[in-house]
C-alpha cells in the first residue's frame, strides 16, 4: 500500500505537467469553438454559437477540402515511406553491403534537418527559372515542371520531399524491429517449405507488427498535420494545391483571427485523426480496443 | 610665425568649440539614457534594406551612447507579423518595438497594440530629445497617427512609391529602338498606358528569347499575399480601382451593391495583369517583393514595377546588381482619367509603400524604446540609412548633397518620390486588413494559375469579402 502512494507521488509532477499542456488547452479549445470569437470584429467579444462554428464546416469547401487534400496527402507518404523503407532497412542490414555504417549515416542525416531547413531547401531547389529540379527535368526529360504554377507538380514535389525527410526514421524502425525478431520461426518456416514471399507475410509481417503499427501511427499523425515544410515549400499553392489542413487552420486562426472558427476545425482534425488511427489499430490488431 | 600661432591658436579653439558640441550632443543621451543603463531593448521588423540599417549601424550606435542594447529580429514579412501580433496579443512583452506596416497600423490602434508616443514623450518631459521633432517628418508621418487624437504613434523608419523601373541601357539603344519601331510602328520610350506596356513587354520577351532576358517582371506568387497587394495596391488603382474596391462607409464589395471589386475597369485590371504573366521570366509565379527586385536586379525583365525600397541597391550596387547604371525610372503606366484624377486629389496610382517603429504597449522597457525610437527619428541619421534603403521619411534629406548625388545615378527616383510622391497613396484604413486579404488572395492565386477565369475570380472575390465584412460586423 505504501509502495503504491509512493508510485502517485511520483507520477504527479508528470500527471500535472500533462495535465497542463495537454488537457487544459484541449478544454480550452473546446469551449472556443462554441463561439464566434474575432478579435479584429466590430464587437471582438466572445458570443455564444452553440454548434454554428461545426455546422459552416460541413458545408465549408475550403476545409473539406483541405482535409481530403490531407488524407490523401498521408496515405500517399505513409504508404510510400513504409515501403520504402522497409526496402533500405533490408538493405542497410544485408551483410554483403560495402560501406554499409556509412549509408547508414548518410541515410538517417535528412532526420535531424529541421522542417523549416528541409522545405527552404527544397524551395530552392525546385524555384521556377533558377532551381536546379526545373532546369535538369527539361534539359534532360522535356518537362515543364513548375510547383508554382502545376498543381500536380506541387502535390508531388511535397511528397517527395516529405519521403526525402521521414522514410530514414522509418527505415531505422524497421531496423530495429527487424534485428530483434527470433531467428527460431524464420529457421522453421524455411525448413516448412515457404518461399519469401510467404515468409514475409505470414512469419515476418505478424511479429513486426507491433514495430510496424508504432512507425504508422507516427507517420500518420505526422503527416496530418504537416505545416512548416510545406510552408516554405509551396505556401500551401499553387492556389490552394498544397493548403493542408494544418496550413488552412493555422491561416484562420492567426492572420485571419477567426479563433472560434479555428478551434472547430482543430477538434474536427483530432476526431479525424483518432478515428483513423482506431480504424487502422483494428484492421492491422484485428482488436477493436486498446487491451486484451 | 605670428600667422602661424593665430592659426594654430584658431585651430584648437574651433577643435575645442566642435569637441564641446560634439560632447554636449552626446551628453545630451547618455543622461536621458542614464536610469536605463544596462537595459535591453528588443525589435522586430522585415527583413528590409532599411531595417538592416537599423540592425547593422544606427542599434549599435544607440548603444554605444546610451549604454541600452539593442536586440533587432529582422525577418520575413509572414514571420515578423505573426510574432509581433502574437506577442502583443498575449501581452508576453518580448518585444520592446515592432515594426508597424503602413497596412496594418489601422488594425494595431483598433486593437490598442500602441502607445501613445507623443502623449508619452509629454508626460516624460526627461527622455523628451530636443532632437525629435515630428514636424521635420514628410506627411508619411500622417499615416502614423492616431485619427482622434492627432497623436503619433510610430516613427517612420522607411517609406518609398512603387515606382515603374525600365532598362534605360536597352530602351536607349539604337538598335533596339530600330527594332521596336518596325515591330511595332511606335517610337521606344517608357509606357504611359497600358497597351503601350503590353507591346513593349511582348517585344522584349521576343527579342530576349535567346538571352534570359523578358519582358516584364510580375509579382505574382500563386500562394503568397505578394500577388494579392500587386494587383489590389499597385495595378488597380492604375484604372481607377481604389481602396482594393471595397467601399470605404457602407463596406460594400460587390459592384451590385456599390463596391468596385468586381467592376468592370477590375476585371480589365485582373486580365491585363495575369495577361502579362506570358511576358514574364518563370519565376513571376513565385515572386514576392524580394523576388520581383532580384529578377530585375538579375537583368531578366526589361521593365516592371519595382518596390522602391529596392531601387538604392538595384541602382548603385554592384556587388548585387548586374544593372547598376542602367535603371531609368518613371510612373506607373496608367488608364485615361486616372492621372487627371490623382492630381486632383480623387485618386491615386500607386502605392506608397512603408512603415515605422512603434512601441506595444506590451513593452517592459517603454522608456529606454521611446529613447530609441527618438534616435532613429533624428535628423542626422536620415541621410545614410536613405543612401542604404531608398527610403525617405524627412523633407531635408532630400537636399542633402549625399542623396542628391545618389538620385543622378538613379536616374531621379528620389525627385519623382518628391515631386510625384502625392500621386501614391498608402493602403486604405481598414482594420480589417488581414481577414479580407486572407479571403480574396485565394482567388487570385486561382487566378494566376488558370484555374479560374480573371472576371470569375473578381466576382467570387467580391462576394467572399462581403461575406467576411458581414460576419467581422462592418457590414449590415
Amino acid at each position: 500500500m505504501r509502495q503504491s502512494n509512493i508510485g502517485w507521488l511520483f507520477l504527479t509532477p508528470a500527471t500535472l505537467i500533462l495535465f497542463v499542456v495537454g488537457f487544459v488547452p484541449f478544454i480550452y479549445i473546446l469551449y472556443v469553438g462554441f463561439f464566434d470569437w474575432n478579435t479584429n470584429a466590430v464587437d471582438p467579444t466572445l458570443r455564444w454559437a452553440g454548434l454554428q462554428n461545426y455546422r459552416s464546416l460541413v458545408f465549408d469547401t475550403t476545409f473539406l477540402n483541405s482535409l481530403a487534400r490531407t488524407l490523401v496527402f498521408a496515405f500517399f507518404v505513409v504508404v510510400s515511406e513504409l515501403l520504402l523503407g522497409y526496402v533500405l532497412a533490408r538493405a542497410l542490414m544485408a551483410d554483403r553491403l560495402w560501406g554499409r555504417q556509412f549509408f547508414r549515416t548518410i541515410h538517417t542525416l535528412p532526420i535531424v534537418v529541421a522542417p523549416i531547413a528541409v522545405g527552404a531547401t527544397w524551395r530552392l531547389l525546385c524555384v521556377p527559372g533558377f532551381g536546379i529540379v526545373p532546369y535538369y527535368l527539361k534539359l534532360w526529360f522535356g518537362i515543364d515542371y513548375n510547383i508554382s504554377t502545376n498543381a500536380y507538380h506541387a502535390f508531388v514535389t511535397a511528397i517527395i520531399m516529405d519521403l526525402w525527410h521521414w522514410t530514414p526514421f522509418v527505415t531505422l524502425s524497421l531496423m530495429a524491429g527487424l534485428t530483434a525478431l527470433p531467428k527460431e520461426p524464420l529457421e522453421q518456416a524455411q525448413i516448412d517449405g515457404g518461399n519469401k514471399l510467404q515468409i514475409f507475410w505470414y512469419v515476418i509481417v505478424p511479429m513486426l507488427k507491433p514495430v510496424l503499427l508504432t512507425t504508422v501511427f507516427i507517420r500518420l499523425m505526422d503527416a496530418l498535420r504537416s505545416v512548416d515544410e510545406i510552408w516554405m515549400l509551396t505556401k500551401g499553392g499553387p492556389a490552394e494545391a498544397t493548403r493542408f489542413i494544418g496550413l488552412h487552420i493555422w491561416i484562420n486562426v492567426f492572420p485571419k483571427t477567426d479563433y472560434g472558427y479555428g478551434a472547430a476545425m482543430s477538434l474536427l482534425t483530432l476526431y479525424v485523426t483518432i478515428v483513423l488511427s482506431w480504424l487502422l489499430f483494428v484492421a492491422m490488431t484485428g482488436r477493436k480496443g486498446g487491451a486484451q | 610665425m605670428n600667422s602661424f600661432v593665430k592659426a594654430v591658436g584658431v585651430g584648437f579653439i574651433s577643435l575645442g568649440l566642435w569637441s564641446s558640441t560634439a560632447l554636449a550632443q552626446d551628453s545630451w543621451w547618455k543622461t536621458a539614457a542614464q536610469p536605463y543603463q544596462g537595459a535591453t531593448i528588443r525589435g522586430i521588423s522585415e527583413s528590409t534594406p532599411a531595417s538592416k540599417y537599423v540592425e547593422q549601424v544606427l542599434g549599435p550606435k544607440f548603444t554605444e551612447e546610451t549604454g541600452i542594447k539593442v536586440e533587432f529580429e529582422a525577418t520575413s514579412w509572414d514571420q515578423m507579423y505573426d510574432k509581433a501580433i502574437k506577442d502583443m496579443e498575449a501581452n508576453t512583452g518580448i518585444y520592446d518595438f515592432v515594426y508597424i506596416e503602413q497596412d496594418i497600423v489601422y488594425t494595431y490602434l483598433a486593437r490598442n497594440f500602441l502607445v501613445d508616443i507623443t502623449k508619452s514623450l509629454a508626460d516624460n518631459a526627461k527622455i523628451a530629445s530636443p532632437d525629435f521633432k515630428p514636424e521635420n517628418f514628410t506627411t508619411f508621418l500622417n499615416y502614423f497617427k492616431d485619427p482622434k487624437s492627432g497623436d503619433v504613434m510610430g516613427v517612420p523608419m522607411e517609406a518609398f512609391i512603387k515606382p515603374y523601373l525600365y532598362r534605360k541601357d536597352l530602351f536607349d539603344d539604337p538598335a533596339i529602338q530600330k527594332a521596336y519601331k518596325d515591330s511595332t510602328g511606335a517610337d521606344l520610350k517608357p509606357a504611359t498606358t497600358h497597351e503601350e506596356y503590353t507591346q513593349i513587354a511582348k517585344f522584349f520577351t521576343e527579342y530576349g528569347a535567346d538571352k534570359e532576358l523578358w519582358g516584364t517582371t510580375v509579382q505574382a506568387s500563386s500562394s503568397h499575399p505578394a500577388a494579392f497587394y500587386e494587383f489590389f495596391e499597385s495595378v488597380a488603382p492604375t484604372f481607377g480601382v481604389y481602396n482594393w474596391g471595397i467601399d470605404g462607409t457602407t463596406f460594400a464589395a460587390t459592384e451590385a451593391n456599390g463596391g468596385q471589386m468586381n467592376s468592370a475597369a477590375a476585371k480589365k485590371a485582373l486580365n491585363y495583369w495575369i495577361g502579362l504573366l506570358k511576358y514574364a521570366p518563370p519565376e513571376s509565379t513565385s515572386s514576392t517583393w524580394d523576388e520581383v527586385a532580384g529578377t530585375f536586379a538579375a537583368g531578366r525583365a526589361a521593365q516592371g514595377l519595382v518596390y522602391g525600397e529596392n531601387a538604392a541597391w538595384i541602382a548603385t550596387d554592384e556587388s548585387k546588381s548586374t544593372v547598376v547604371g542602367k535603371v531609368g525610372v518613371a510612373l506607373p503606366p496608367v488608364e485615361a482619367g486616372v492621372m487627371e484624377a490623382a492630381e486632383s486629389g480623387k485618386g491615386y496610382i500607386g502605392y506608397y509603400d512603408g512603415g515605422a517603429f512603434g512601441i506595444p504597449h506590451s513593452s517592459k522597457n517603454k522608456d529606454a524604446s521611446l529613447l530609441f525610437l527618438q534616435y532613429i527619428g533624428q535628423a542626422s541619421v536620415q541621410t545614410d540609412w536613405a543612401l542604404a534603403g531608398s527610403r525617405i521619411v524627412m523633407n531635408s534629406t532630400y537636399d542633402d548633397p549625399k542623396i542628391v548625388d545618389q538620385d543622378k545615378k538613379m536616374n531621379g527616383y528620389y525627385t519623382l518620390m518628391r515631386e510625384d510622391g502625392k500621386l501614391f497613396a498608402g493602403a486604405p484604413p481598414f482594420p480589417f486588413h488581414a481577414q479580407v486579404l486572407q479571403v480574396v488572395a485565394p482567388f487570385i492565386y486561382k487566378a494566376i494559375v488558370g484555374e479560374i477565369k480573371p472576371d470569375d475570380a473578381l466576382d467570387q472575390a467580391a462576394t467572399a469579402a462581403e461575406a467576411e465584412l458581414v460576419k467581422l460586423g462592418y457590414r449590415k
